[in-house]
C-alpha cells in the first residue's frame, strides 16, 4: 500500500527529456570516467589553455577523468553518426571542490547537440526559447548574454532571475566549434550545429525551494518521500 | 577582476552610471557580478569634537563631546587621533556602514549613541588608524554632499579575453557603443646618457619575442601619493613603494605587466632572457624559496636569474628603501610557457595571469614610457635616453571576413557596411574583405570568431528565432528501458536513492572490498572521495543505517559503477525493518514483469558483522544487486513512453533535529481524496512535513458510504528536537482541521 518515490533528479531529468523529446532528440548516454580527450581536448580544450582551470577536474590514478560535464556524449556520438542528429546527453558530471550548502562534487546535467546544415544562432535561441517557456511556463522572464566556452563560437549563457531578483545562470550554449566538427569527422564547410549544457539541479532546487544542495545525495528518506 | 568606475570613465566619456556601464558590458559578454560603494548612508554627518575625556574603564578608549550644530552628545571613540576642535564624520543611531547598522551601544559601561568614523568606515578607503579628519566642511551637514565612496565593478573575465584585464582594455571593448577617451601622448624627459651605455639586454630563447627596457637613475624611493593609494587599495592591490606601485598602476591601467629591478642589484648591467638548464633554489619577492625546474624561463644578470620571467621577481634584486637606479622591464612573453612554469612552481600573480591570456605585444613601448613616466613624477630622478629592445614585436595576424557566412551561421542579414563597422570600432583594420586582427585579441582566428563580435556588438536582439526542421520521432535507448524499470519499483512502494559514486577508506573497509580492485582518484580535494563504488550496495547500507526515523526501509537505487577496466550500470535494492519485504521478493515481482530471471541476480541477507561495520540497528537487511547491461537487452516492456506527473510539490525543508512520527487513522466520506486530505494535514501546522497515506479500505461498519483512511505523519522542529507534548498539540490541530474540512472522524 505504501507509494514509493521516485528521486527528485530523476523525476527532473525526465521533464527535460521529455521536452527535448517533443523536439526530435534522442537521448544518448556517455561514460562518466573518460578519457582527457574526450572531456577536454576534443572539445578544444587543450591543456595548455587556462580554460581548463575553471574546472576542478578529478583526476584518476589511470590518468582519465570522471567527466566534467556531460559533453564528452558530443564527439563519442558524433564521430560515429552521419548528420543530420539531434542528441541530449543526461547524465551525472563531477566537480573536485569542497562542498556546502550550494556546491557539490557530483550533479546532473543534460548535453544538446544539433548538427546539420544551415543550423543558426537563431535557430538556437527559438529552441533556448521553447526550453524556458516549457520548463517554467510562458511569462518566464529570462536574458541571453554572450559568453565565451572553449566548444562553442559563438557563445551565450541564459539567466533566470532568483528570488532576491538577481540575474543567476542556469543555461550555457553556443554554435559548435568547427574543430569540435572536425574532431567528430564532420566537415565544418558544410555542417553547423548548436550545443547547450543545463544544469537540472538548480533548476530543481529554485522550483521545490530546496536550499541545500547536498540533500540530493544525501539518501535522507525525510527529503526523498516529500517527492 | 575589479574596476573602479571613474577610473574606467578616464577612458571612456559617459554620462550612464555604473548599474548601466555594468548592464552594458554583461550584454557585451563580460559578466559584472557586483557593483559596490556609491552614496554615504545620509544619516552619517559633519560633527565638531567640543572635548575629549579619558574613558573610566578602559584606558584605550575615550570619550568624545561633540556637537552636530544643533545638540551636543557623548560617544565613545577607540582612536587616538581626536583633539578638540576637529571636524569629524559622525553616524548617528540608524546609519549603515557596510552590512552593519549603527546602535546605541554600551561600550565598557558608558554608552555611546552613534560613533565616529575611519575612512575605512566611510568606505573611501582601506584607511583604518584614526578617525577621518574633515577639512572645509560645514558642521551638521551630510558627509555624502562632500565625498562618495567609490564604485567598483567586480567582472568575470573569460579566459579568452585577456585584453579586458584592465581599465583602457574594458573601457576599449564598450567603445563601440560609448566614445572612447585615446590615452594620453607622452613626452618624456630623458637625461643625455644612454640607457644602452648602461644596460645590455639580450634573448636567448624562443619563448621571449621581444624585452624592452628602460633606465632610470637616482630616484628615491617613498611612499605613494594618497591618490595612487586610494585607486590601486580601491581594487584591491596593495601599495607597496612608489615604484611598485607605478608598475602595478600601470598594469591595471593599461593591462601590461612590468617588472622593476634595482639596477645596483644586476651585475654587469646584463639582461638575458633564458631558460634554466639545472635545477636551482631561489628566493621570490614574497619571501618563499621555490625550486626553479631546468627549461624554466627567467631573466638573469651576468651569472644568476633575478626573476622568474612573467610571474615574480626574485629577492635579490628587488626594489628596497636604498635603491637609487632601476632597470625598468615590458616583455611580451609565450603564454604557454608562463602558464606551464605557473603551474609547475604552483604560483599564479596578477602578471603571470595576464601573460597566460597574451598581452597587447602592440602596446609594449607605450606601457613602459608610461611606467617610467609616472615614476619619474613620483620618485624624481633622471629617464636615461632611449629604450633598450631585443627581439622584434610581432606582426598581427589577419582574417578574411566572409559575410555571407558570417550571415549563415548567426541566421541574420547584416549588411556589410554594418559588419564593417562593427569590426572597425573594435580595432581591426580593414583592407578589401581581409581584416587585420588587433594585437590585443588573442580570440580571433577565423571567420567564426568574427560572428560573435558582430552578433553581440550589434545586439542579440536582432537575432529573430527562428524553429529548427522538425525530425521524425526519435528512438528510444536504453535510457527509457532504466526509466520503467524505476517506475515498476517505486509502484512497488520502494523509494528511490541517488548516492555519489565515492567510496572512502572507511567504507571500503566497511563494505571489505579490496581496494586494488577500485579505481582511485589521484587528487582528492575531500578524502571521502577517494575510489570509485563498484558496487551500490555499500552506498544503500548507508542509507538504510542513516535514516533511524523510519522503521521500514525498501529502498533502490540506479547508477553507474568501475572497476579498474569496466563502467556499467547497476541496479540494487535494500530492505530492513520487521515488515519489509525480502530483497528476493521484491526482485521476483519485478523478474515476472520484464521477464527476465531472479537467477541473474546476486541477493543476499547481510551478516550480523557486516551490520555492525555498516553501524545500522535495524532487523532483517537484505540486498540484491545486478549488472543491468546483461538483463536490459532481454527485458520485455509494454510501453516505453516516458512517465512525467506534473504534480504540486510543497517541499518543506529538512530540520537538522530529528522528526517524531504520528499515526493517524480517520473515518470519511468515501469520495474524500486522500490527496486533498494530506495536503490539509500539511496546511493545518508548519511541523508537519512528510505526510504518506498508508492504509484506505471501505467498511460497512464505518457506516454507509464511508472509508478508513490512514496517515503516517512526521512533525519536525528547526530549532529542536520534536517533544512528545508539542507534537500532541500539533496533532490535535490537524484533527480539528480535518474534522472541519472533511467531517474527518478520528478513529481510536
Amino acid at each position: 500500500m505504501k507509494e514509493g518515490h521516485l528521486h527528485p533528479s530523476t523525476q527532473f531529468l525526465r521533464r527535460l527529456v521529455k521536452i527535448y523529446e517533443e523536439l526530435g532528440f534522442e537521448v544518448f548516454e556517455s561514460p562518466e570516467v573518460d578519457s582527457e580527450w574526450y572531456n577536454f581536448d576534443a572539445l578544444n580544450v587543450p591543456s595548455d589553455h587556462p580554460s581548463r582551470d575553471i574546472q576542478d577536474t578529478f583526476w584518476l590514478k589511470d590518468g582519465r577523468v570522471l567527466r566534467t560535464q556531460t559533453s564528452n556524449g558530443q564527439v563519442r556520438f558524433g564521430e560515429k553518426n552521419k548528420p543530420p542528429f539531434r542528441i541530449i546527453v543526461p547524465g551525472r558530471c563531477f566537480r573536485n571542490e569542497a562542498t556546502d550548502a550550494s556546491h557539490e562534487t557530483t550533479f546532473y546535467q543534460v548535453e544538446g547537440l544539433y548538427v546539420d546544415k544551415n543550423v543558426t544562432v537563431a535557430n538556437l535561441f527559438w529552441t533556448i526559447d521553447q526550453m524556458m517557456k516549457k520548463i517554467y511556463g510562458e511569462s518566464i522572464e529570462y536574458r541571453i548574454r554572450p559568453h565565451h566556452y572553449p566548444f562553442v563560437e559563438p557563445g551565450y549563457d541564459v539567466d533566470i532571475k532568483n528570488e532576491a531578483g538577481k540575474w543567476m545562470e542556469i543555461f550555457g550554449s553556443g554554435m559548435v566549434h568547427p574543430v569540435v566538427l572536425k574532431n567528430m569527422g564532420i566537415d565544418p564547410e558544410v555542417y553547423s550545429g548548436f550545443a547547450f549544457g543545463l544544469g537540472p539541479d538548480r533548476m530543481m532546487m529554485k522550483k521545490f525551494g530546496i536550499d541545500e544542495i547536498r540533500l540530493n545525495l544525501s539518501g535522507d528518506l525525510r527529503f526523498l518521500r516529500q517527492f | 577582476m575589479k574596476y573602479l568606475f571613474s577610473w574606467l570613465k578616464e577612458y571612456c566619456d559617459t554620462d550612464k552610471s555604473p548599474e548601466e556601464i555594468a548592464q552594458e558590458i554583461t550584454r557585451l559578454g563580460t559578466e559584472i557580478e557586483s557593483i559596490e560603494g556609491g552614496q554615504i548612508d545620509d544619516k552619517i554627518i559633519v560633527a565638531k569634537i567640543l572635548e575629549v575625556k579619558p574613558h573610566p574603564n578602559a584606558d584605550r578608549l575615550q570619550i568624545a563631546k561633540i556637537t552636530d550644530g544643533i545638540k551636543e552628545l557623548e560617544v565613545v571613540c577607540g582612536a587616538p587621533n581626536i583633539e578638540a576642535g576637529q571636524l569629524v564624520p559622525f553616524a548617528q543611531v540608524g546609519a549603515k556602514i557596510a552590512d552593519m547598522e549603527v546602535e546605541e551601544a554600551k561600550i565598557r559601561g558608558v554608552s555611546s549613541p552613534g560613533m565616529l568614523l575611519s575612512e575605512r568606515e566611510l568606505g573611501l578607503s582601506e584607511k583604518h588608524e584614526g578617525i577621518r579628519i574633515l577639512e572645509d566642511v560645514e558642521l551638521g551637514e551630510k558627509v555624502s554632499k562632500y565625498f562618495a565612496k567609490e564604485t567598483v565593478l567586480e567582472a568575470e573575465v573569460t579566459p579568452n579575453r585577456g585584453d579586458l584585464l584592465s581599465h583602457f582594455g574594458l573601457a576599449r571593448d564598450i567603445a563601440a557603443q560609448e566614445k572612447m577617451i585615446e590615452k594620453p601622448t607622452l613626452e618624456l624627459k630623458e637625461s643625455k646618457e644612454k640607457a644602452s651605455d648602461f644596460v645590455s639586454v639580450e634573448i636567448k630563447t624562443k619563448n621571449c619575442p621581444v624585452y624592452l627596457a628602460r633606465v632610470i637613475r637616482n630616484i628615491k624611493i617613498g611612499p605613494s601619493p594618497d591618490w595612487l593609494k586610494v585607486k590601486l587599495e580601491a581594487v584591491g592591490a596593495k601599495s607597496i613603494n612608489n615604484v611598485v606601485d607605478a608598475t602595478n598602476y600601470v598594469m591595471l591601467d593599461l593591462g601590461h605587466p612590468l617588472h622593476a629591478f634595482d639596477a645596483g642589484k644586476i651585475e654587469d648591467h646584463k639582461i638575458i632572457v633564458s631558460e634554466i638548464e639545472q635545477e636551482i633554489e631561489v628566493e621570490t619577492l614574497d619571501g618563499t624559496p621555490r625550486a626553479l625546474l631546468s627549461g624554466m624561463m627567467v631573466i638573469c644578470n651576468a651569472k644568476r636569474p633575478v626573476a622568474i620571467a612573467g610571474i615574480m621577481g626574485l629577492k635579490n634584486s628587488e626594489v628596497d628603501d636604498q635603491t637609487t637606479d632601476i632597470i625598468l622591464e615590458a616583455a611580451v612573453f609565450d603564454v604557454k610557457s608562463i602558464r606551464k612554469s605557473s603551474k609547475e612552481l604552483a604560483l599564479q600573480t596578477e602578471a603571470s595571469y595576464r601573460f597566460e591570456r597574451g598581452v597587447d605585444a602592440g602596446g609594449v613601448e607605450y606601457a613602459l614610457d608610461f611606467a617610467a613616466k609616472m615614476i619619474a613624477d613620483l620618485a624624481g630622478g633622471e629617464i636615461l635616453h632611449g629604450v633598450v629592445q631585443a627581439g622584434e614585436e610581432e606582426k598581427s595576424r589577419e582574417v578574411r571576413i566572409d559575410y555571407v557566412r558570417i550571415n549563415g551561421l548567426s541566421g541574420v542579414e547584416y549588411k556589410k557596411e554594418e559588419v564593417d563597422r562593427v569590426l572597425n570600432n573594435l580595432g581591426f583594420k580593414i583592407d578589401n574583405d581581409i581584416a587585420k586582427i588587433p594585437t590585443w585579441r588573442h580570440d580571433i582566428f577565423d571567420w567564426e570568431d568574427l560572428v560573435e563580435e558582430v552578433v553581440r556588438m550589434s545586439g542579440l536582439d536582432r537575432v529573430k528565432p527562428e524553429p529548427i526542421k522538425v525530425l521524425s520521432k526519435p528512438e528510444m535507448t536504453d535510457y527509457f528501458k532504466k526509466e520503467k524499470i524505476k517506475d515498476l519499483l517505486t509502484s512497488f512502494g520502494l523509494d528511490e536513492t541517488a548516492n555519489y559514486s565515492f567510496l572512502s577508506d572507511e567504507d571500503v573497509v566497511a563494505a571489505k572490498i579490496n581496494p586494488g580492485n577500485l579505481l582511485e582518484v589521484a587528487n582528492p580535494v575531500q578524502e571521502e572521495n577517494r575510489y570509485l563504488r563498484n558496487s551500490l550496495i555499500p552506498g544503500l547500507l548507508k542509507n538504510v543505517a542513516k535514516n533511524p526515523s523510519f522503521d521500514d526501509i525498501e529502498i533502490f537505487e540506479l547508477g553507474n559503477v568501475f572497476s579498474r577496466d569496466k563502467e556499467w550500470t547497476s541496479l540494487a535494492i535494500a530492505t530492513s525493518g520487521r515488515s519489509a519485504r525480502k530483497a528476493g521478493e521484491i526482485i521476483k515481482q519485478l523478474c515476472e514483469k520484464i521477464s527476465v530471471s531472479e537467477s541473474d541476480f546476486k541477493i543476499y541477507d547481510i551478516d550480523r558483522e557486516e551490520l555492525e561495520r555498516f553501524k545500522i540497528k535495524k532487523p532483517n537487511v537484505s540486498v540484491a544487486e545486478v549488472s543491468l547491461g546483461e538483463i536490459l537487452p532481454k527485458c520485455k516492456f509494454e510501453n516505453l513512453s516516458l512517465q512525467v506527473d506534473d504534480v504540486e510539490i510543497q517541499y518543506h525543508n529538512v530540520s537538522k533535529f530529528p522528526p517524531t512520527k504520528r499515526d493517524l487513522s480517520f473515518i470519511v466520506d468515501s469520495k474524500i481524496s486522500p490527496k486533498e486530505m494530506k495536503k490539509a494535514i500539511l496546511n493545518a501546522t508548519k511541523f508537519a512535513f512528510l505526510v504518506e497515506v498508508f492504509d484506505e479500505f471501505e467498511d460497512k461498519r464505518f457506516g454507509e458510504n464511508k472509508k478508513n483512511i490512514a496517515y503516517h505523519i512526521w512533525l519536525q522542529d528547526k530549532d529542536k528536537t520534536m517533544s512528545d507534548s508539542s507534537a500532541d498539540e500539533e496533532i490535535s490541530k490537524i484533527i480539528t482541521s480535518l474534522k472541519e474540512k472533511f467531517s474527518a472522524d478520528l478513529r481510536s
